[in-house]
């Protein structure tokens, strides 16, 4: 044979399976950053609905990733199909956090779709507007809300500490009895540190709302010091899922967790019913998910009528509140309507809502993110 | 003649694309990115905030896999050695079998099993609690260095014993049996017949095992706690927290390193070999 011919056979060789997926019907793609239980939510309860509403629509649900990364990998795609001049992208509709999607807002990559939508004005929350200091207004719709606090065994702790200043000397009395996970096994570890830095280096308004000044930090050294210190009497733990895990085993009797994994858990009566959430002053952090849709996507209406659907107080009472355990995306107030009161009431059981307002903070911008997550690694763990 | 190395081009040139795509290209932008800037001027930058932030990692992570290995070493030339001069022959079977198990189970399987196995009130301690020999307070946790040599060990052994009992069965049974002839225990014919034949074998399932426990993230990520870790988790952390690429690729050229150090040590030695016996 030709070595041409050769060439032609091998070119059609490889071509050939490209050329299937051209036939199919109408596929919306929707890539989901986050831990299993949120790819779940988008798989097993969001496509199914929607597909009903669309029967010659079938949903492809990616998801990318826990935390940051999986968000980053959503980015990294839009970013190089933006790069390539592509005329439409194969993401319509993505799940991202907090931090990324205001980057992706920045970089023109997001469609600003929220007044194209009804459920669009349901939004109430002040991270619907601004994602750590980006203005984000009308690009995203808030997936739920999520937030840390720390978990303690009431059994054997009768008056949890109130406090980072309670909670520190409760570790002196307790060595060993309080765990977290450091900064490089999950966000519940990432969220305590954070509030050590709220708490005894710069206060929360000021890190998460205003513009960066490197001035700031000036005495965060200090608070990494003593952070060091107070290192030495915990437990480290493997994970967010490994400090409920290292609860449950009474291995520990103290640590954070991310509240809607702790009430799936304890649903699931994966950790004792003695189990019980305190939300310290001056504050943790929470952070929403959000829906978005890229600028160029491929399925623009049916997007819109996705987050729709997934934003309406029907989906969010039953999918977010009822099943998933999370804090609505949209206005409680229009949540609260569909649910019975006592899924209402479970769902503030452990952490009041006005707790919730004084306690629950955001983020950081990015630049003092990072820098509260580099000054760990090089002040407290190196 | 000339039509013949077209056809042997032709059946190698996916193969070598493939290499030259999926491997070699990554690898050099991978360095590459260690030491330039953004606009492509030569750095140092990234190696020294890698050396600042992480240099207690670097050398954890040196004395975790050197530890492991050494132990993998003694583990796997004992069974080995069991494996191929034990008179007991359906005990030899059963284990053959035994320790080849962990070949087929992932390392992040491994990692989970392990996780709950290792606890402080994990199975084991469980086990030795319900049997009389501890109390629930003389319990400790081996979730940490200690649980992160354990889970490279175990997973491993499976493949350094298959290496290495395959290259002490080929060896020429005639020497042992002169040895055992002239009455030779078997612990002697172990150290001063079969070890030195064998010795190639070994180093290449220690060196290929040192890269593979360098590589691998599940298990510093799900036993290993608190600081410090290993490499392969700071790696992963620069690249999900703050998006740089430029320091974990330069902490990956560290690895690199250490890795083709470790290469060139035995490349050297077999070469050596090689030559003494040519």
């Amino acid at each position: 044979m030709l070595a041409k011919t050769k060439f032609a056979v091998l070119a059609t060789l490889s071509i050939a399976p490209l050329m299937n997926a051209a036939h199919a019907e109408t596929v919306l793609n929707v890539a989901s950053a986050g831990g299993q239980n949120m790819v779940d939510y988008v798989k097993t309860y969001l496509a199914p609905k929607f597909e009903e509403m669309h029967p010659d629509v079938k949903v492809n649900v990616v998801g990318t990733g826990p935390g940051d990364a999986g968000s980053h990998k959503i980015y990294e795609k839009l970013s190089a199909q933006k790069g390539a001049n592509k005329a439409t992208w194969d993401i319509d509709v993505a799940v991202v956090h907090q931090k990324m999607g205001g980057e992706m807002v920045t970089e023109d990559l997001l469609a600003k779709y929220r007044n194209d939508i009804e459920t669009g004005k349901l939004v109430s929350r002040s991270s619907a507007e601004n994602a750590l200091g980006t203005n984000v207004s009308g690009y995203v719709m808030p997936m739920f809300h999520s937030q840390t606090a720390i978990a303690y065994n009431s059994a054997f702790i009768k008056n949890p500490p109130k406090s980072y200043d309670e909670l520190v000397t409760w570790t002196e009395k307790n060595p060993k009895a309080f765990g977290y996970n450091g900064i490089k096994n999950g966000m519940s570890g990432v969220s305590f540190v954070t509030g050590w830095i709220y708490a005894y280096g710069s206060d929360a308004k000021t890190l998460s709302s205003t513009p960066y000044n490197k001035a700031n930090e000036a005495n965060w050294s200090k608070a990494f010091k003593e952070l060091k210190e107070f290192n030495k009497n915990i437990t480290f733990t493997p994970g967010n899922a490994g400090t409920l895990d290292m609860l449950n085993r009474g291995e520990i009797f103290m640590g954070p967790v991310w509240v809607d994994m702790f009430y799936s858990w304890k649903d699931q009566g994966k950790i004792p019913p003695t189990m019980k959430l305190s939300l310290i002053a001056p504050g943790m952090p929470g952070q929403p998910m959000y829906y978005v849709t890229p600028t160029k996507a491929a399925h623009p209406e049916l997007a819109r009528e996705f987050i729709a659907l997934a934003t309406s107080p029907e989906v969010q009472a039953e999918g977010i509140v009822k099943r998933f355990n999370w804090y609505p995306g949209i206005d409680a107030d229009h949540v609260k309507s569909q649910l019975d009161a006592a899924t209402w009431k479970k769902l503030f059981a452990e952490i009041t809502p006005s707790d919730l307002s004084k306690y629950g903070k955001s983020f950081p911008i990015a630049p003092y993110f990072n820098d509260i997550k580099e000054g760990y690694e090089q002040q407290v763990s190196n | 003649m000339q039509n013949k190395t077209t056809h042997s081009l032709w059946l190698v040139a996916p193969a070598a694309i493939m290499v030259a795509i999926f491997f070699l290209y990554p690898l050099f932008f991978s360095l590459y990115s260690a030491v330039t800037l953004e606009d492509g001027s030569l750095t140092l930058a990234h190696l020294t905030k890698a050396f600042s932030l992480y240099s207690n990692d670097i050398l954890f992570t040196i004395a975790i896999v050197l530890a492991s290995v050494v132990v993998l070493a003694i583990l796997s030339i004992t069974i080995s050695a069991m494996i191929v001069l034990s008179p007991f022959k359906s005990l030899v079977s059963l284990l053959g079998l035994l320790y080849r198990l962990p070949l087929f189970i992932p390392f992040i399987v491994t990692a989970q099993m392990m996780r709950t196995f290792l606890a402080k009130n994990g199975l084991m301690n469980n086990a030795f609690v319900a049997s009389g020999m501890m109390t629930p307070m003389d319990t400790i946790s081996f979730l940490g260095w200690t649980g992160i040599i354990i889970t490279f060990v175990w997973k491993q052994l499976a493949f350094s014993t298959l290496l290495l009992s395959g290259a002490m069965a080929a060896l020429d049974q005639n020497q042992i049996r002169a040895a055992q002839n002239l009455g030779a225990s078997r612990v002697r014919i172990l150290f001063h017949i079969m070890l030195p034949q064998v010795f190639p074998t070994l180093g290449v399932a220690l060196v290929l095992s040192t890269v593979t426990m360098m590589s691998v993230l599940s298990v510093p990520l799900m036993i290993g706690t608190g600081t410090p870790t290993m490499m392969s988790a700071d790696m992963a952390f620069r690249v999900n927290s703050y998006g740089d690429y430029n320091v974990a690729n330069a902490l990956g050229l560290v690895s690199y390193l250490i890795c083709s150090g470790l290469a060139w040590f035995y490349l050297r030695q077999s070469l050596k070999d090689k030559g003494a016996t040519a």
